[in-house]
């Protein structure tokens, strides 16, 4: 009779092959990054420009960075569109505080003929007036839309009160749409993508002679300076609630300013996190969903910045259990500073962090994106070897030293809506 | 190409296997013939509902998800109006947990109250987050009903009204696991590097004794054919009027369906595609526009939706939606349009046919459409498919009498 109740036996990852792309100079600053081993015909570019949201005034980054395919003197967007598509390309455009990002997605036969037509386009972009004038009522839309979202208006107050004081805190308004010139688009464009590009990736199995015809066409654009982030930030320590008539749900976020992968506790606060807030048997997953049915998901997260980071609790739940939600959050972070995790949940967390670390490395797409993620910070991949051990190692004590060390409800900034 | 072995055991489960000798990984991919068309008229969002309690423990194992994260793994699943698909990914070396874990759940339920009641306020806060709390959010429980008028599509998966979730009990879940969750009914797809004699092994020790359960035979109510234009417009506390155009079109099995979504890229998947460019950039009439289809099982929907510009009116689109319509059913389009929506169909799956679970579950659903190599011949269909084809297809599918029209009216904008 075969046993149902009890589980095969496990094995354990001890050790992952973590794969290096190789690495070219474009500039004296700007590097290429190249994986190969791609057994199909995909392949991938990202150009990374210092063009995040925040440089120049309020608005202009993603804004500029909406404009990059809207026309030349010799092709209108349509035209430039329609070449792209007949390539196949997908691409997107991706905007955070501190870059932006350029990703195309092709067939590799296809992958230079494609970068061609976008260094073109980009570099002769006229900034056509009825181009923007359609981007801003599109954007203004857009911004309308989003404020009927609890999530949006809880996020942006939260990002406000995270950063407090700093660019990386600037959250747009309606107005802010109809401050932007023509003129000043054109400086951002000409000092942050002309000569902005900091890193290329490039994914997919192409010849060396490919590799450097991406380094010619993407060299002109490279930057000569490295570009400085603030080193401090100091979240606002405050509660806030945003009031929106109408709502059936309260969304809520909560966090603090706290560290990124340079910084000693980084891999031991995962473990932490991941038991609290990160994965489907979380606590707060278990005790707010699972257990009082408040929401539909709840999680947490370490953000990372260039220079630090920060820790982030994010739900939406029935707007009359908006209160109870957050004692709940907080008998959570209470339990886990008062009391050692079982060993046998530290277990199993440990497994899971293990084997989604494998799946993380599983690929030359997903192995690149992990690198990447060290890059900034000047690690390799003896990074991931270390967290290997470090996940291996660490114990109940450390977790519950962490917990009181890091996670003071003091220390938080909280913001609802809805 | 995606290569695989099929196997059917005694009790009706139907098994694919798919070698992948590059990755660590394993998937584990289980596909019940069972959805939200399934469902009666006056339980609805049931198909769903059962997805969740799914995760509530089975006969033998208190517990699902905790035993899978012990073993590096992680699951989830999802339902749709035709089927309800379960996935565990985790590392290879572990695959056994997974299927211990899938096939008590096969075999049977905890059924414990205390899951149902509190997967009942889950999925109901899921109904608030997705549909009733979100701008446009419940565009599809009005849309549904307009489209369709006896077959079971013109409920969403969520449910047409929360009560129906409120009021499910337990003797609805026993009666439905009982009915659709056989084996016969289900079909497993296991992707990794394994060999097929280890694969065929698992799979009988763990899924070989359970019972064949009773044949279920579908029998749905036939959508007739629609011989009228319908509208509703509903007016919401959004800041844009927004439109949704949907036309009926083919079933999954048919060649209309792959014509239709050809048709549907033309008219708008892209920022090259004839609407965008006739009504967004010539035109300025709205701030948005895309087409697309529901991609179902049985009679689906071609959609094109919109939201329009401001002083801009429900009737100025309308004229110029139907005369654009109108240069696609009257002129076959060229063959380098043609070549450019073909080369975004390719490059599309080559990018998803790199993912081991992707593959997975692809192989299974068409197994479920009457065979996994389906899988390999997409690429034929389409690769067939001339002008003249798609021109005879959007003559049949875009016409006034074949379309529902929902206009979503801003509150603000109301006269």
């Amino acid at each position: 009779m075969l046993n149902r109740t009890n589980t095969p036996i496990l094995k354990s990852i001890e050790t992952i092959d973590f794969v290096k792309p190789k690495i070219y100079d474009i500039s004296k600053s700007a590097r290429l990054f190249f994986m190969k081993e791609v057994p199909n015909d995909t392949s991938r570019i990202d150009l990374y420009f210092d063009a995040g949201t925040m440089k120049g005034n309020l608005g202009i980054a993603a804004f500029v960075n909406g404009l990059l395919l809207s026309g030349t003197k010799e092709k209108s967007s349509m035209l430039i569109h329609n070449e792209l598509d007949a390539l196949g390309a997908f691409h997107e455009s991706t905007i955070s505080h501190e870059n932006a990002i350029i990703s195309i997605y092709a067939l590799k036969e296809n992958l230079i003929p494609i970068l061609r037509l976008y260094k073109n386009a980009i570099e002769n972009v006229i900034f056509d007036p009825q181009e923007v004038e359609e981007l801003i009522n599109d954007r203004k839309q857009k911004f309308r839309v989003n404020m009927e979202k609890v999530s949006f208006l809880a996020q942006r107050v939260f990002q406000n009160q995270l950063f407090d004081g700093s660019p990386y805190g600037r959250v747009l308004n309606a107005e802010d749409y109809d401050n932007l010139s023509i003129a000043e688009m054109k400086l951002f464009h000409k000092e942050h993508y002309m000569n902005g590009l900091t890193k290329v990736v490039v994914v997919g199995d192409m010849a060396q002679d490919e590799i450097d015809e991406i380094i010619d066409l993407t060299g002109t654009w490279a930057t000569e300076g490295i570009s400085e982030f603030e080193k401090v930030l100091v979240n606002r320590k405050e509660k806030t609630h945003v009031e929106k008539l109408g709502a059936l749900q309260s969304a809520i976020r909560l966090g603090k300013i706290l560290f990124n992968k340079s910084h000693e506790d980084f891999i031991d606060f995962q473990v932490l996190n991941t038991i609290l807030g990160d994965y489907f048997g979380s606590r707060l997953m278990s005790n707010i969903r699972e257990d009082k049915g408040y929401t539909y998901g709840i999680g947490s997260m370490l953000a990372e910045l260039h220079e630090t980071g920060y820790f982030l609790i994010a739900t939406e739940v029935g707007k009359d259990v908006k209160d109870a939600t957050l004692k709940e959050i907080q008998f959570e972070i209470e339990r886990l500073k008062a009391d050692l995790v079982p060993q046998e949940e530290l277990d199993l967390v440990k497994n899971y962090l293990l084997g989604q670390l494998l799946k993380s490395a599983d690929g030359p797409y997903s192995m690149i994106d992990l690198y990447m993620g060290l890059e900034p910070y000047g690690l390799d991949m003896e990074f991931y070897n270390e967290s290997i051990r470090k996940i291996q190692r660490i114990t109940p004590e450390r977790i519950r030293e962490l917990a009181q060390k890091h996670l003071n409800w003091e220390d938080f900034t909280i913001v609802s809506a809805g | 190409m995606i290569h695989f072995e099929r196997f059917k055991l005694k009790n009706g489960l139907t098994v694919l296997f798919h070698k992948d000798v590059t990755t660590p990984m394993a998937v584990v991919n289980t596909l019940y013939n069972v959805g939200a068309r399934d469902e009666s008229e006056d339980k609805t969002g049931f198909a769903h509902l059962f997805e969740h309690l799914m995760f509530g423990g089975s006969v033998n194992i208190p517990d699902f998800d905790a035993p899978l994260q012990m073993a590096g793994g992680e699951s989830n699943a999802f339902t749709s109006n035709d089927i309800t698909n379960y996935y565990d990914v985790l590392p290879a070396h572990n695959l056994e947990t997974a299927l211990w874990l899938e096939s008590d759940r096969m075999l049977s339920l905890g059924f414990t109250p205390k899951s149902l009641e509190v997967q009942r306020n889950v999925v109901i806060e899921e109904f608030k987050q997705r549909y009733l709390n979100q701008p446009y959010g419940n565009v599809w429980l009005e849309l549904r009903p307009l489209a369709y008028r006896v077959h079971p599509y013109k409920w969403a998966t969520i449910g047409k009204e929360i009560s129906h979730i409120e009021e499910a009990v337990m003797e609805d879940v026993q009666a439905f696991f009982k009915k659709h969750y056989t084996p016969s009914n289900a079909i497993l797809c296991i992707a990794g590097n394994f060999e097929l004699e280890y694969i065929e092994e698992m799979v009988n020790k763990w899924y070989g004794d359970i019972p064949a359960g009773n044949l279920n035979s579908r029998m749905l109510p036939c959508e007739p054919e629609q011989t009228e234009f319908r509208e509703k417009i509903i007016e919401s506390n959004v800041p844009a009027d927004a439109f949704y155009y949907a036309f009926k079109m083919a079933e999954r099995k048919n060649q209309e369906y792959y014509l239709a979504d050809i048709l549907s890229d033309a008219l708008g998947r892209d920022k090259s595609s004839r609407l965008y460019n006739s009504l967004k950039k010539d035109q300025k009439l709205v701030s948005e526009i895309g087409a697309y289809i529901t991609g179902s099982i049985d009679n689906g929907l071609l959609v094109i939706s919109g939201k329009l510009n401001e002083g801009v009116s429900f009737n100025m689109l309308d004229r110029a939606l139907w005369e654009e319509l109108e240069i696609i059913k009257s002129k076959a389009m060229q063959e380098d349009e043609l070549a450019r929506l073909m080369i975004k169909i390719r490059t599309a799956k080559e990018f998803q046919d790199q993912g081991l679970l992707n593959r997975a579950m692809n192989l299974c659903i068409f197994e479920l459409l009457g065979d996994a190599n389906g899988i390999n011949e997409e690429h034929e269909i389409y690769h067939a498919i001339r002008p003249h084809h798609i021109l005879e297809a959007a003559k049949t599918i875009l016409q006034p009498r074949n379309c529902s029209l929902l206009k979503v009216k801003a509150t603000s904008n109301v006269e």
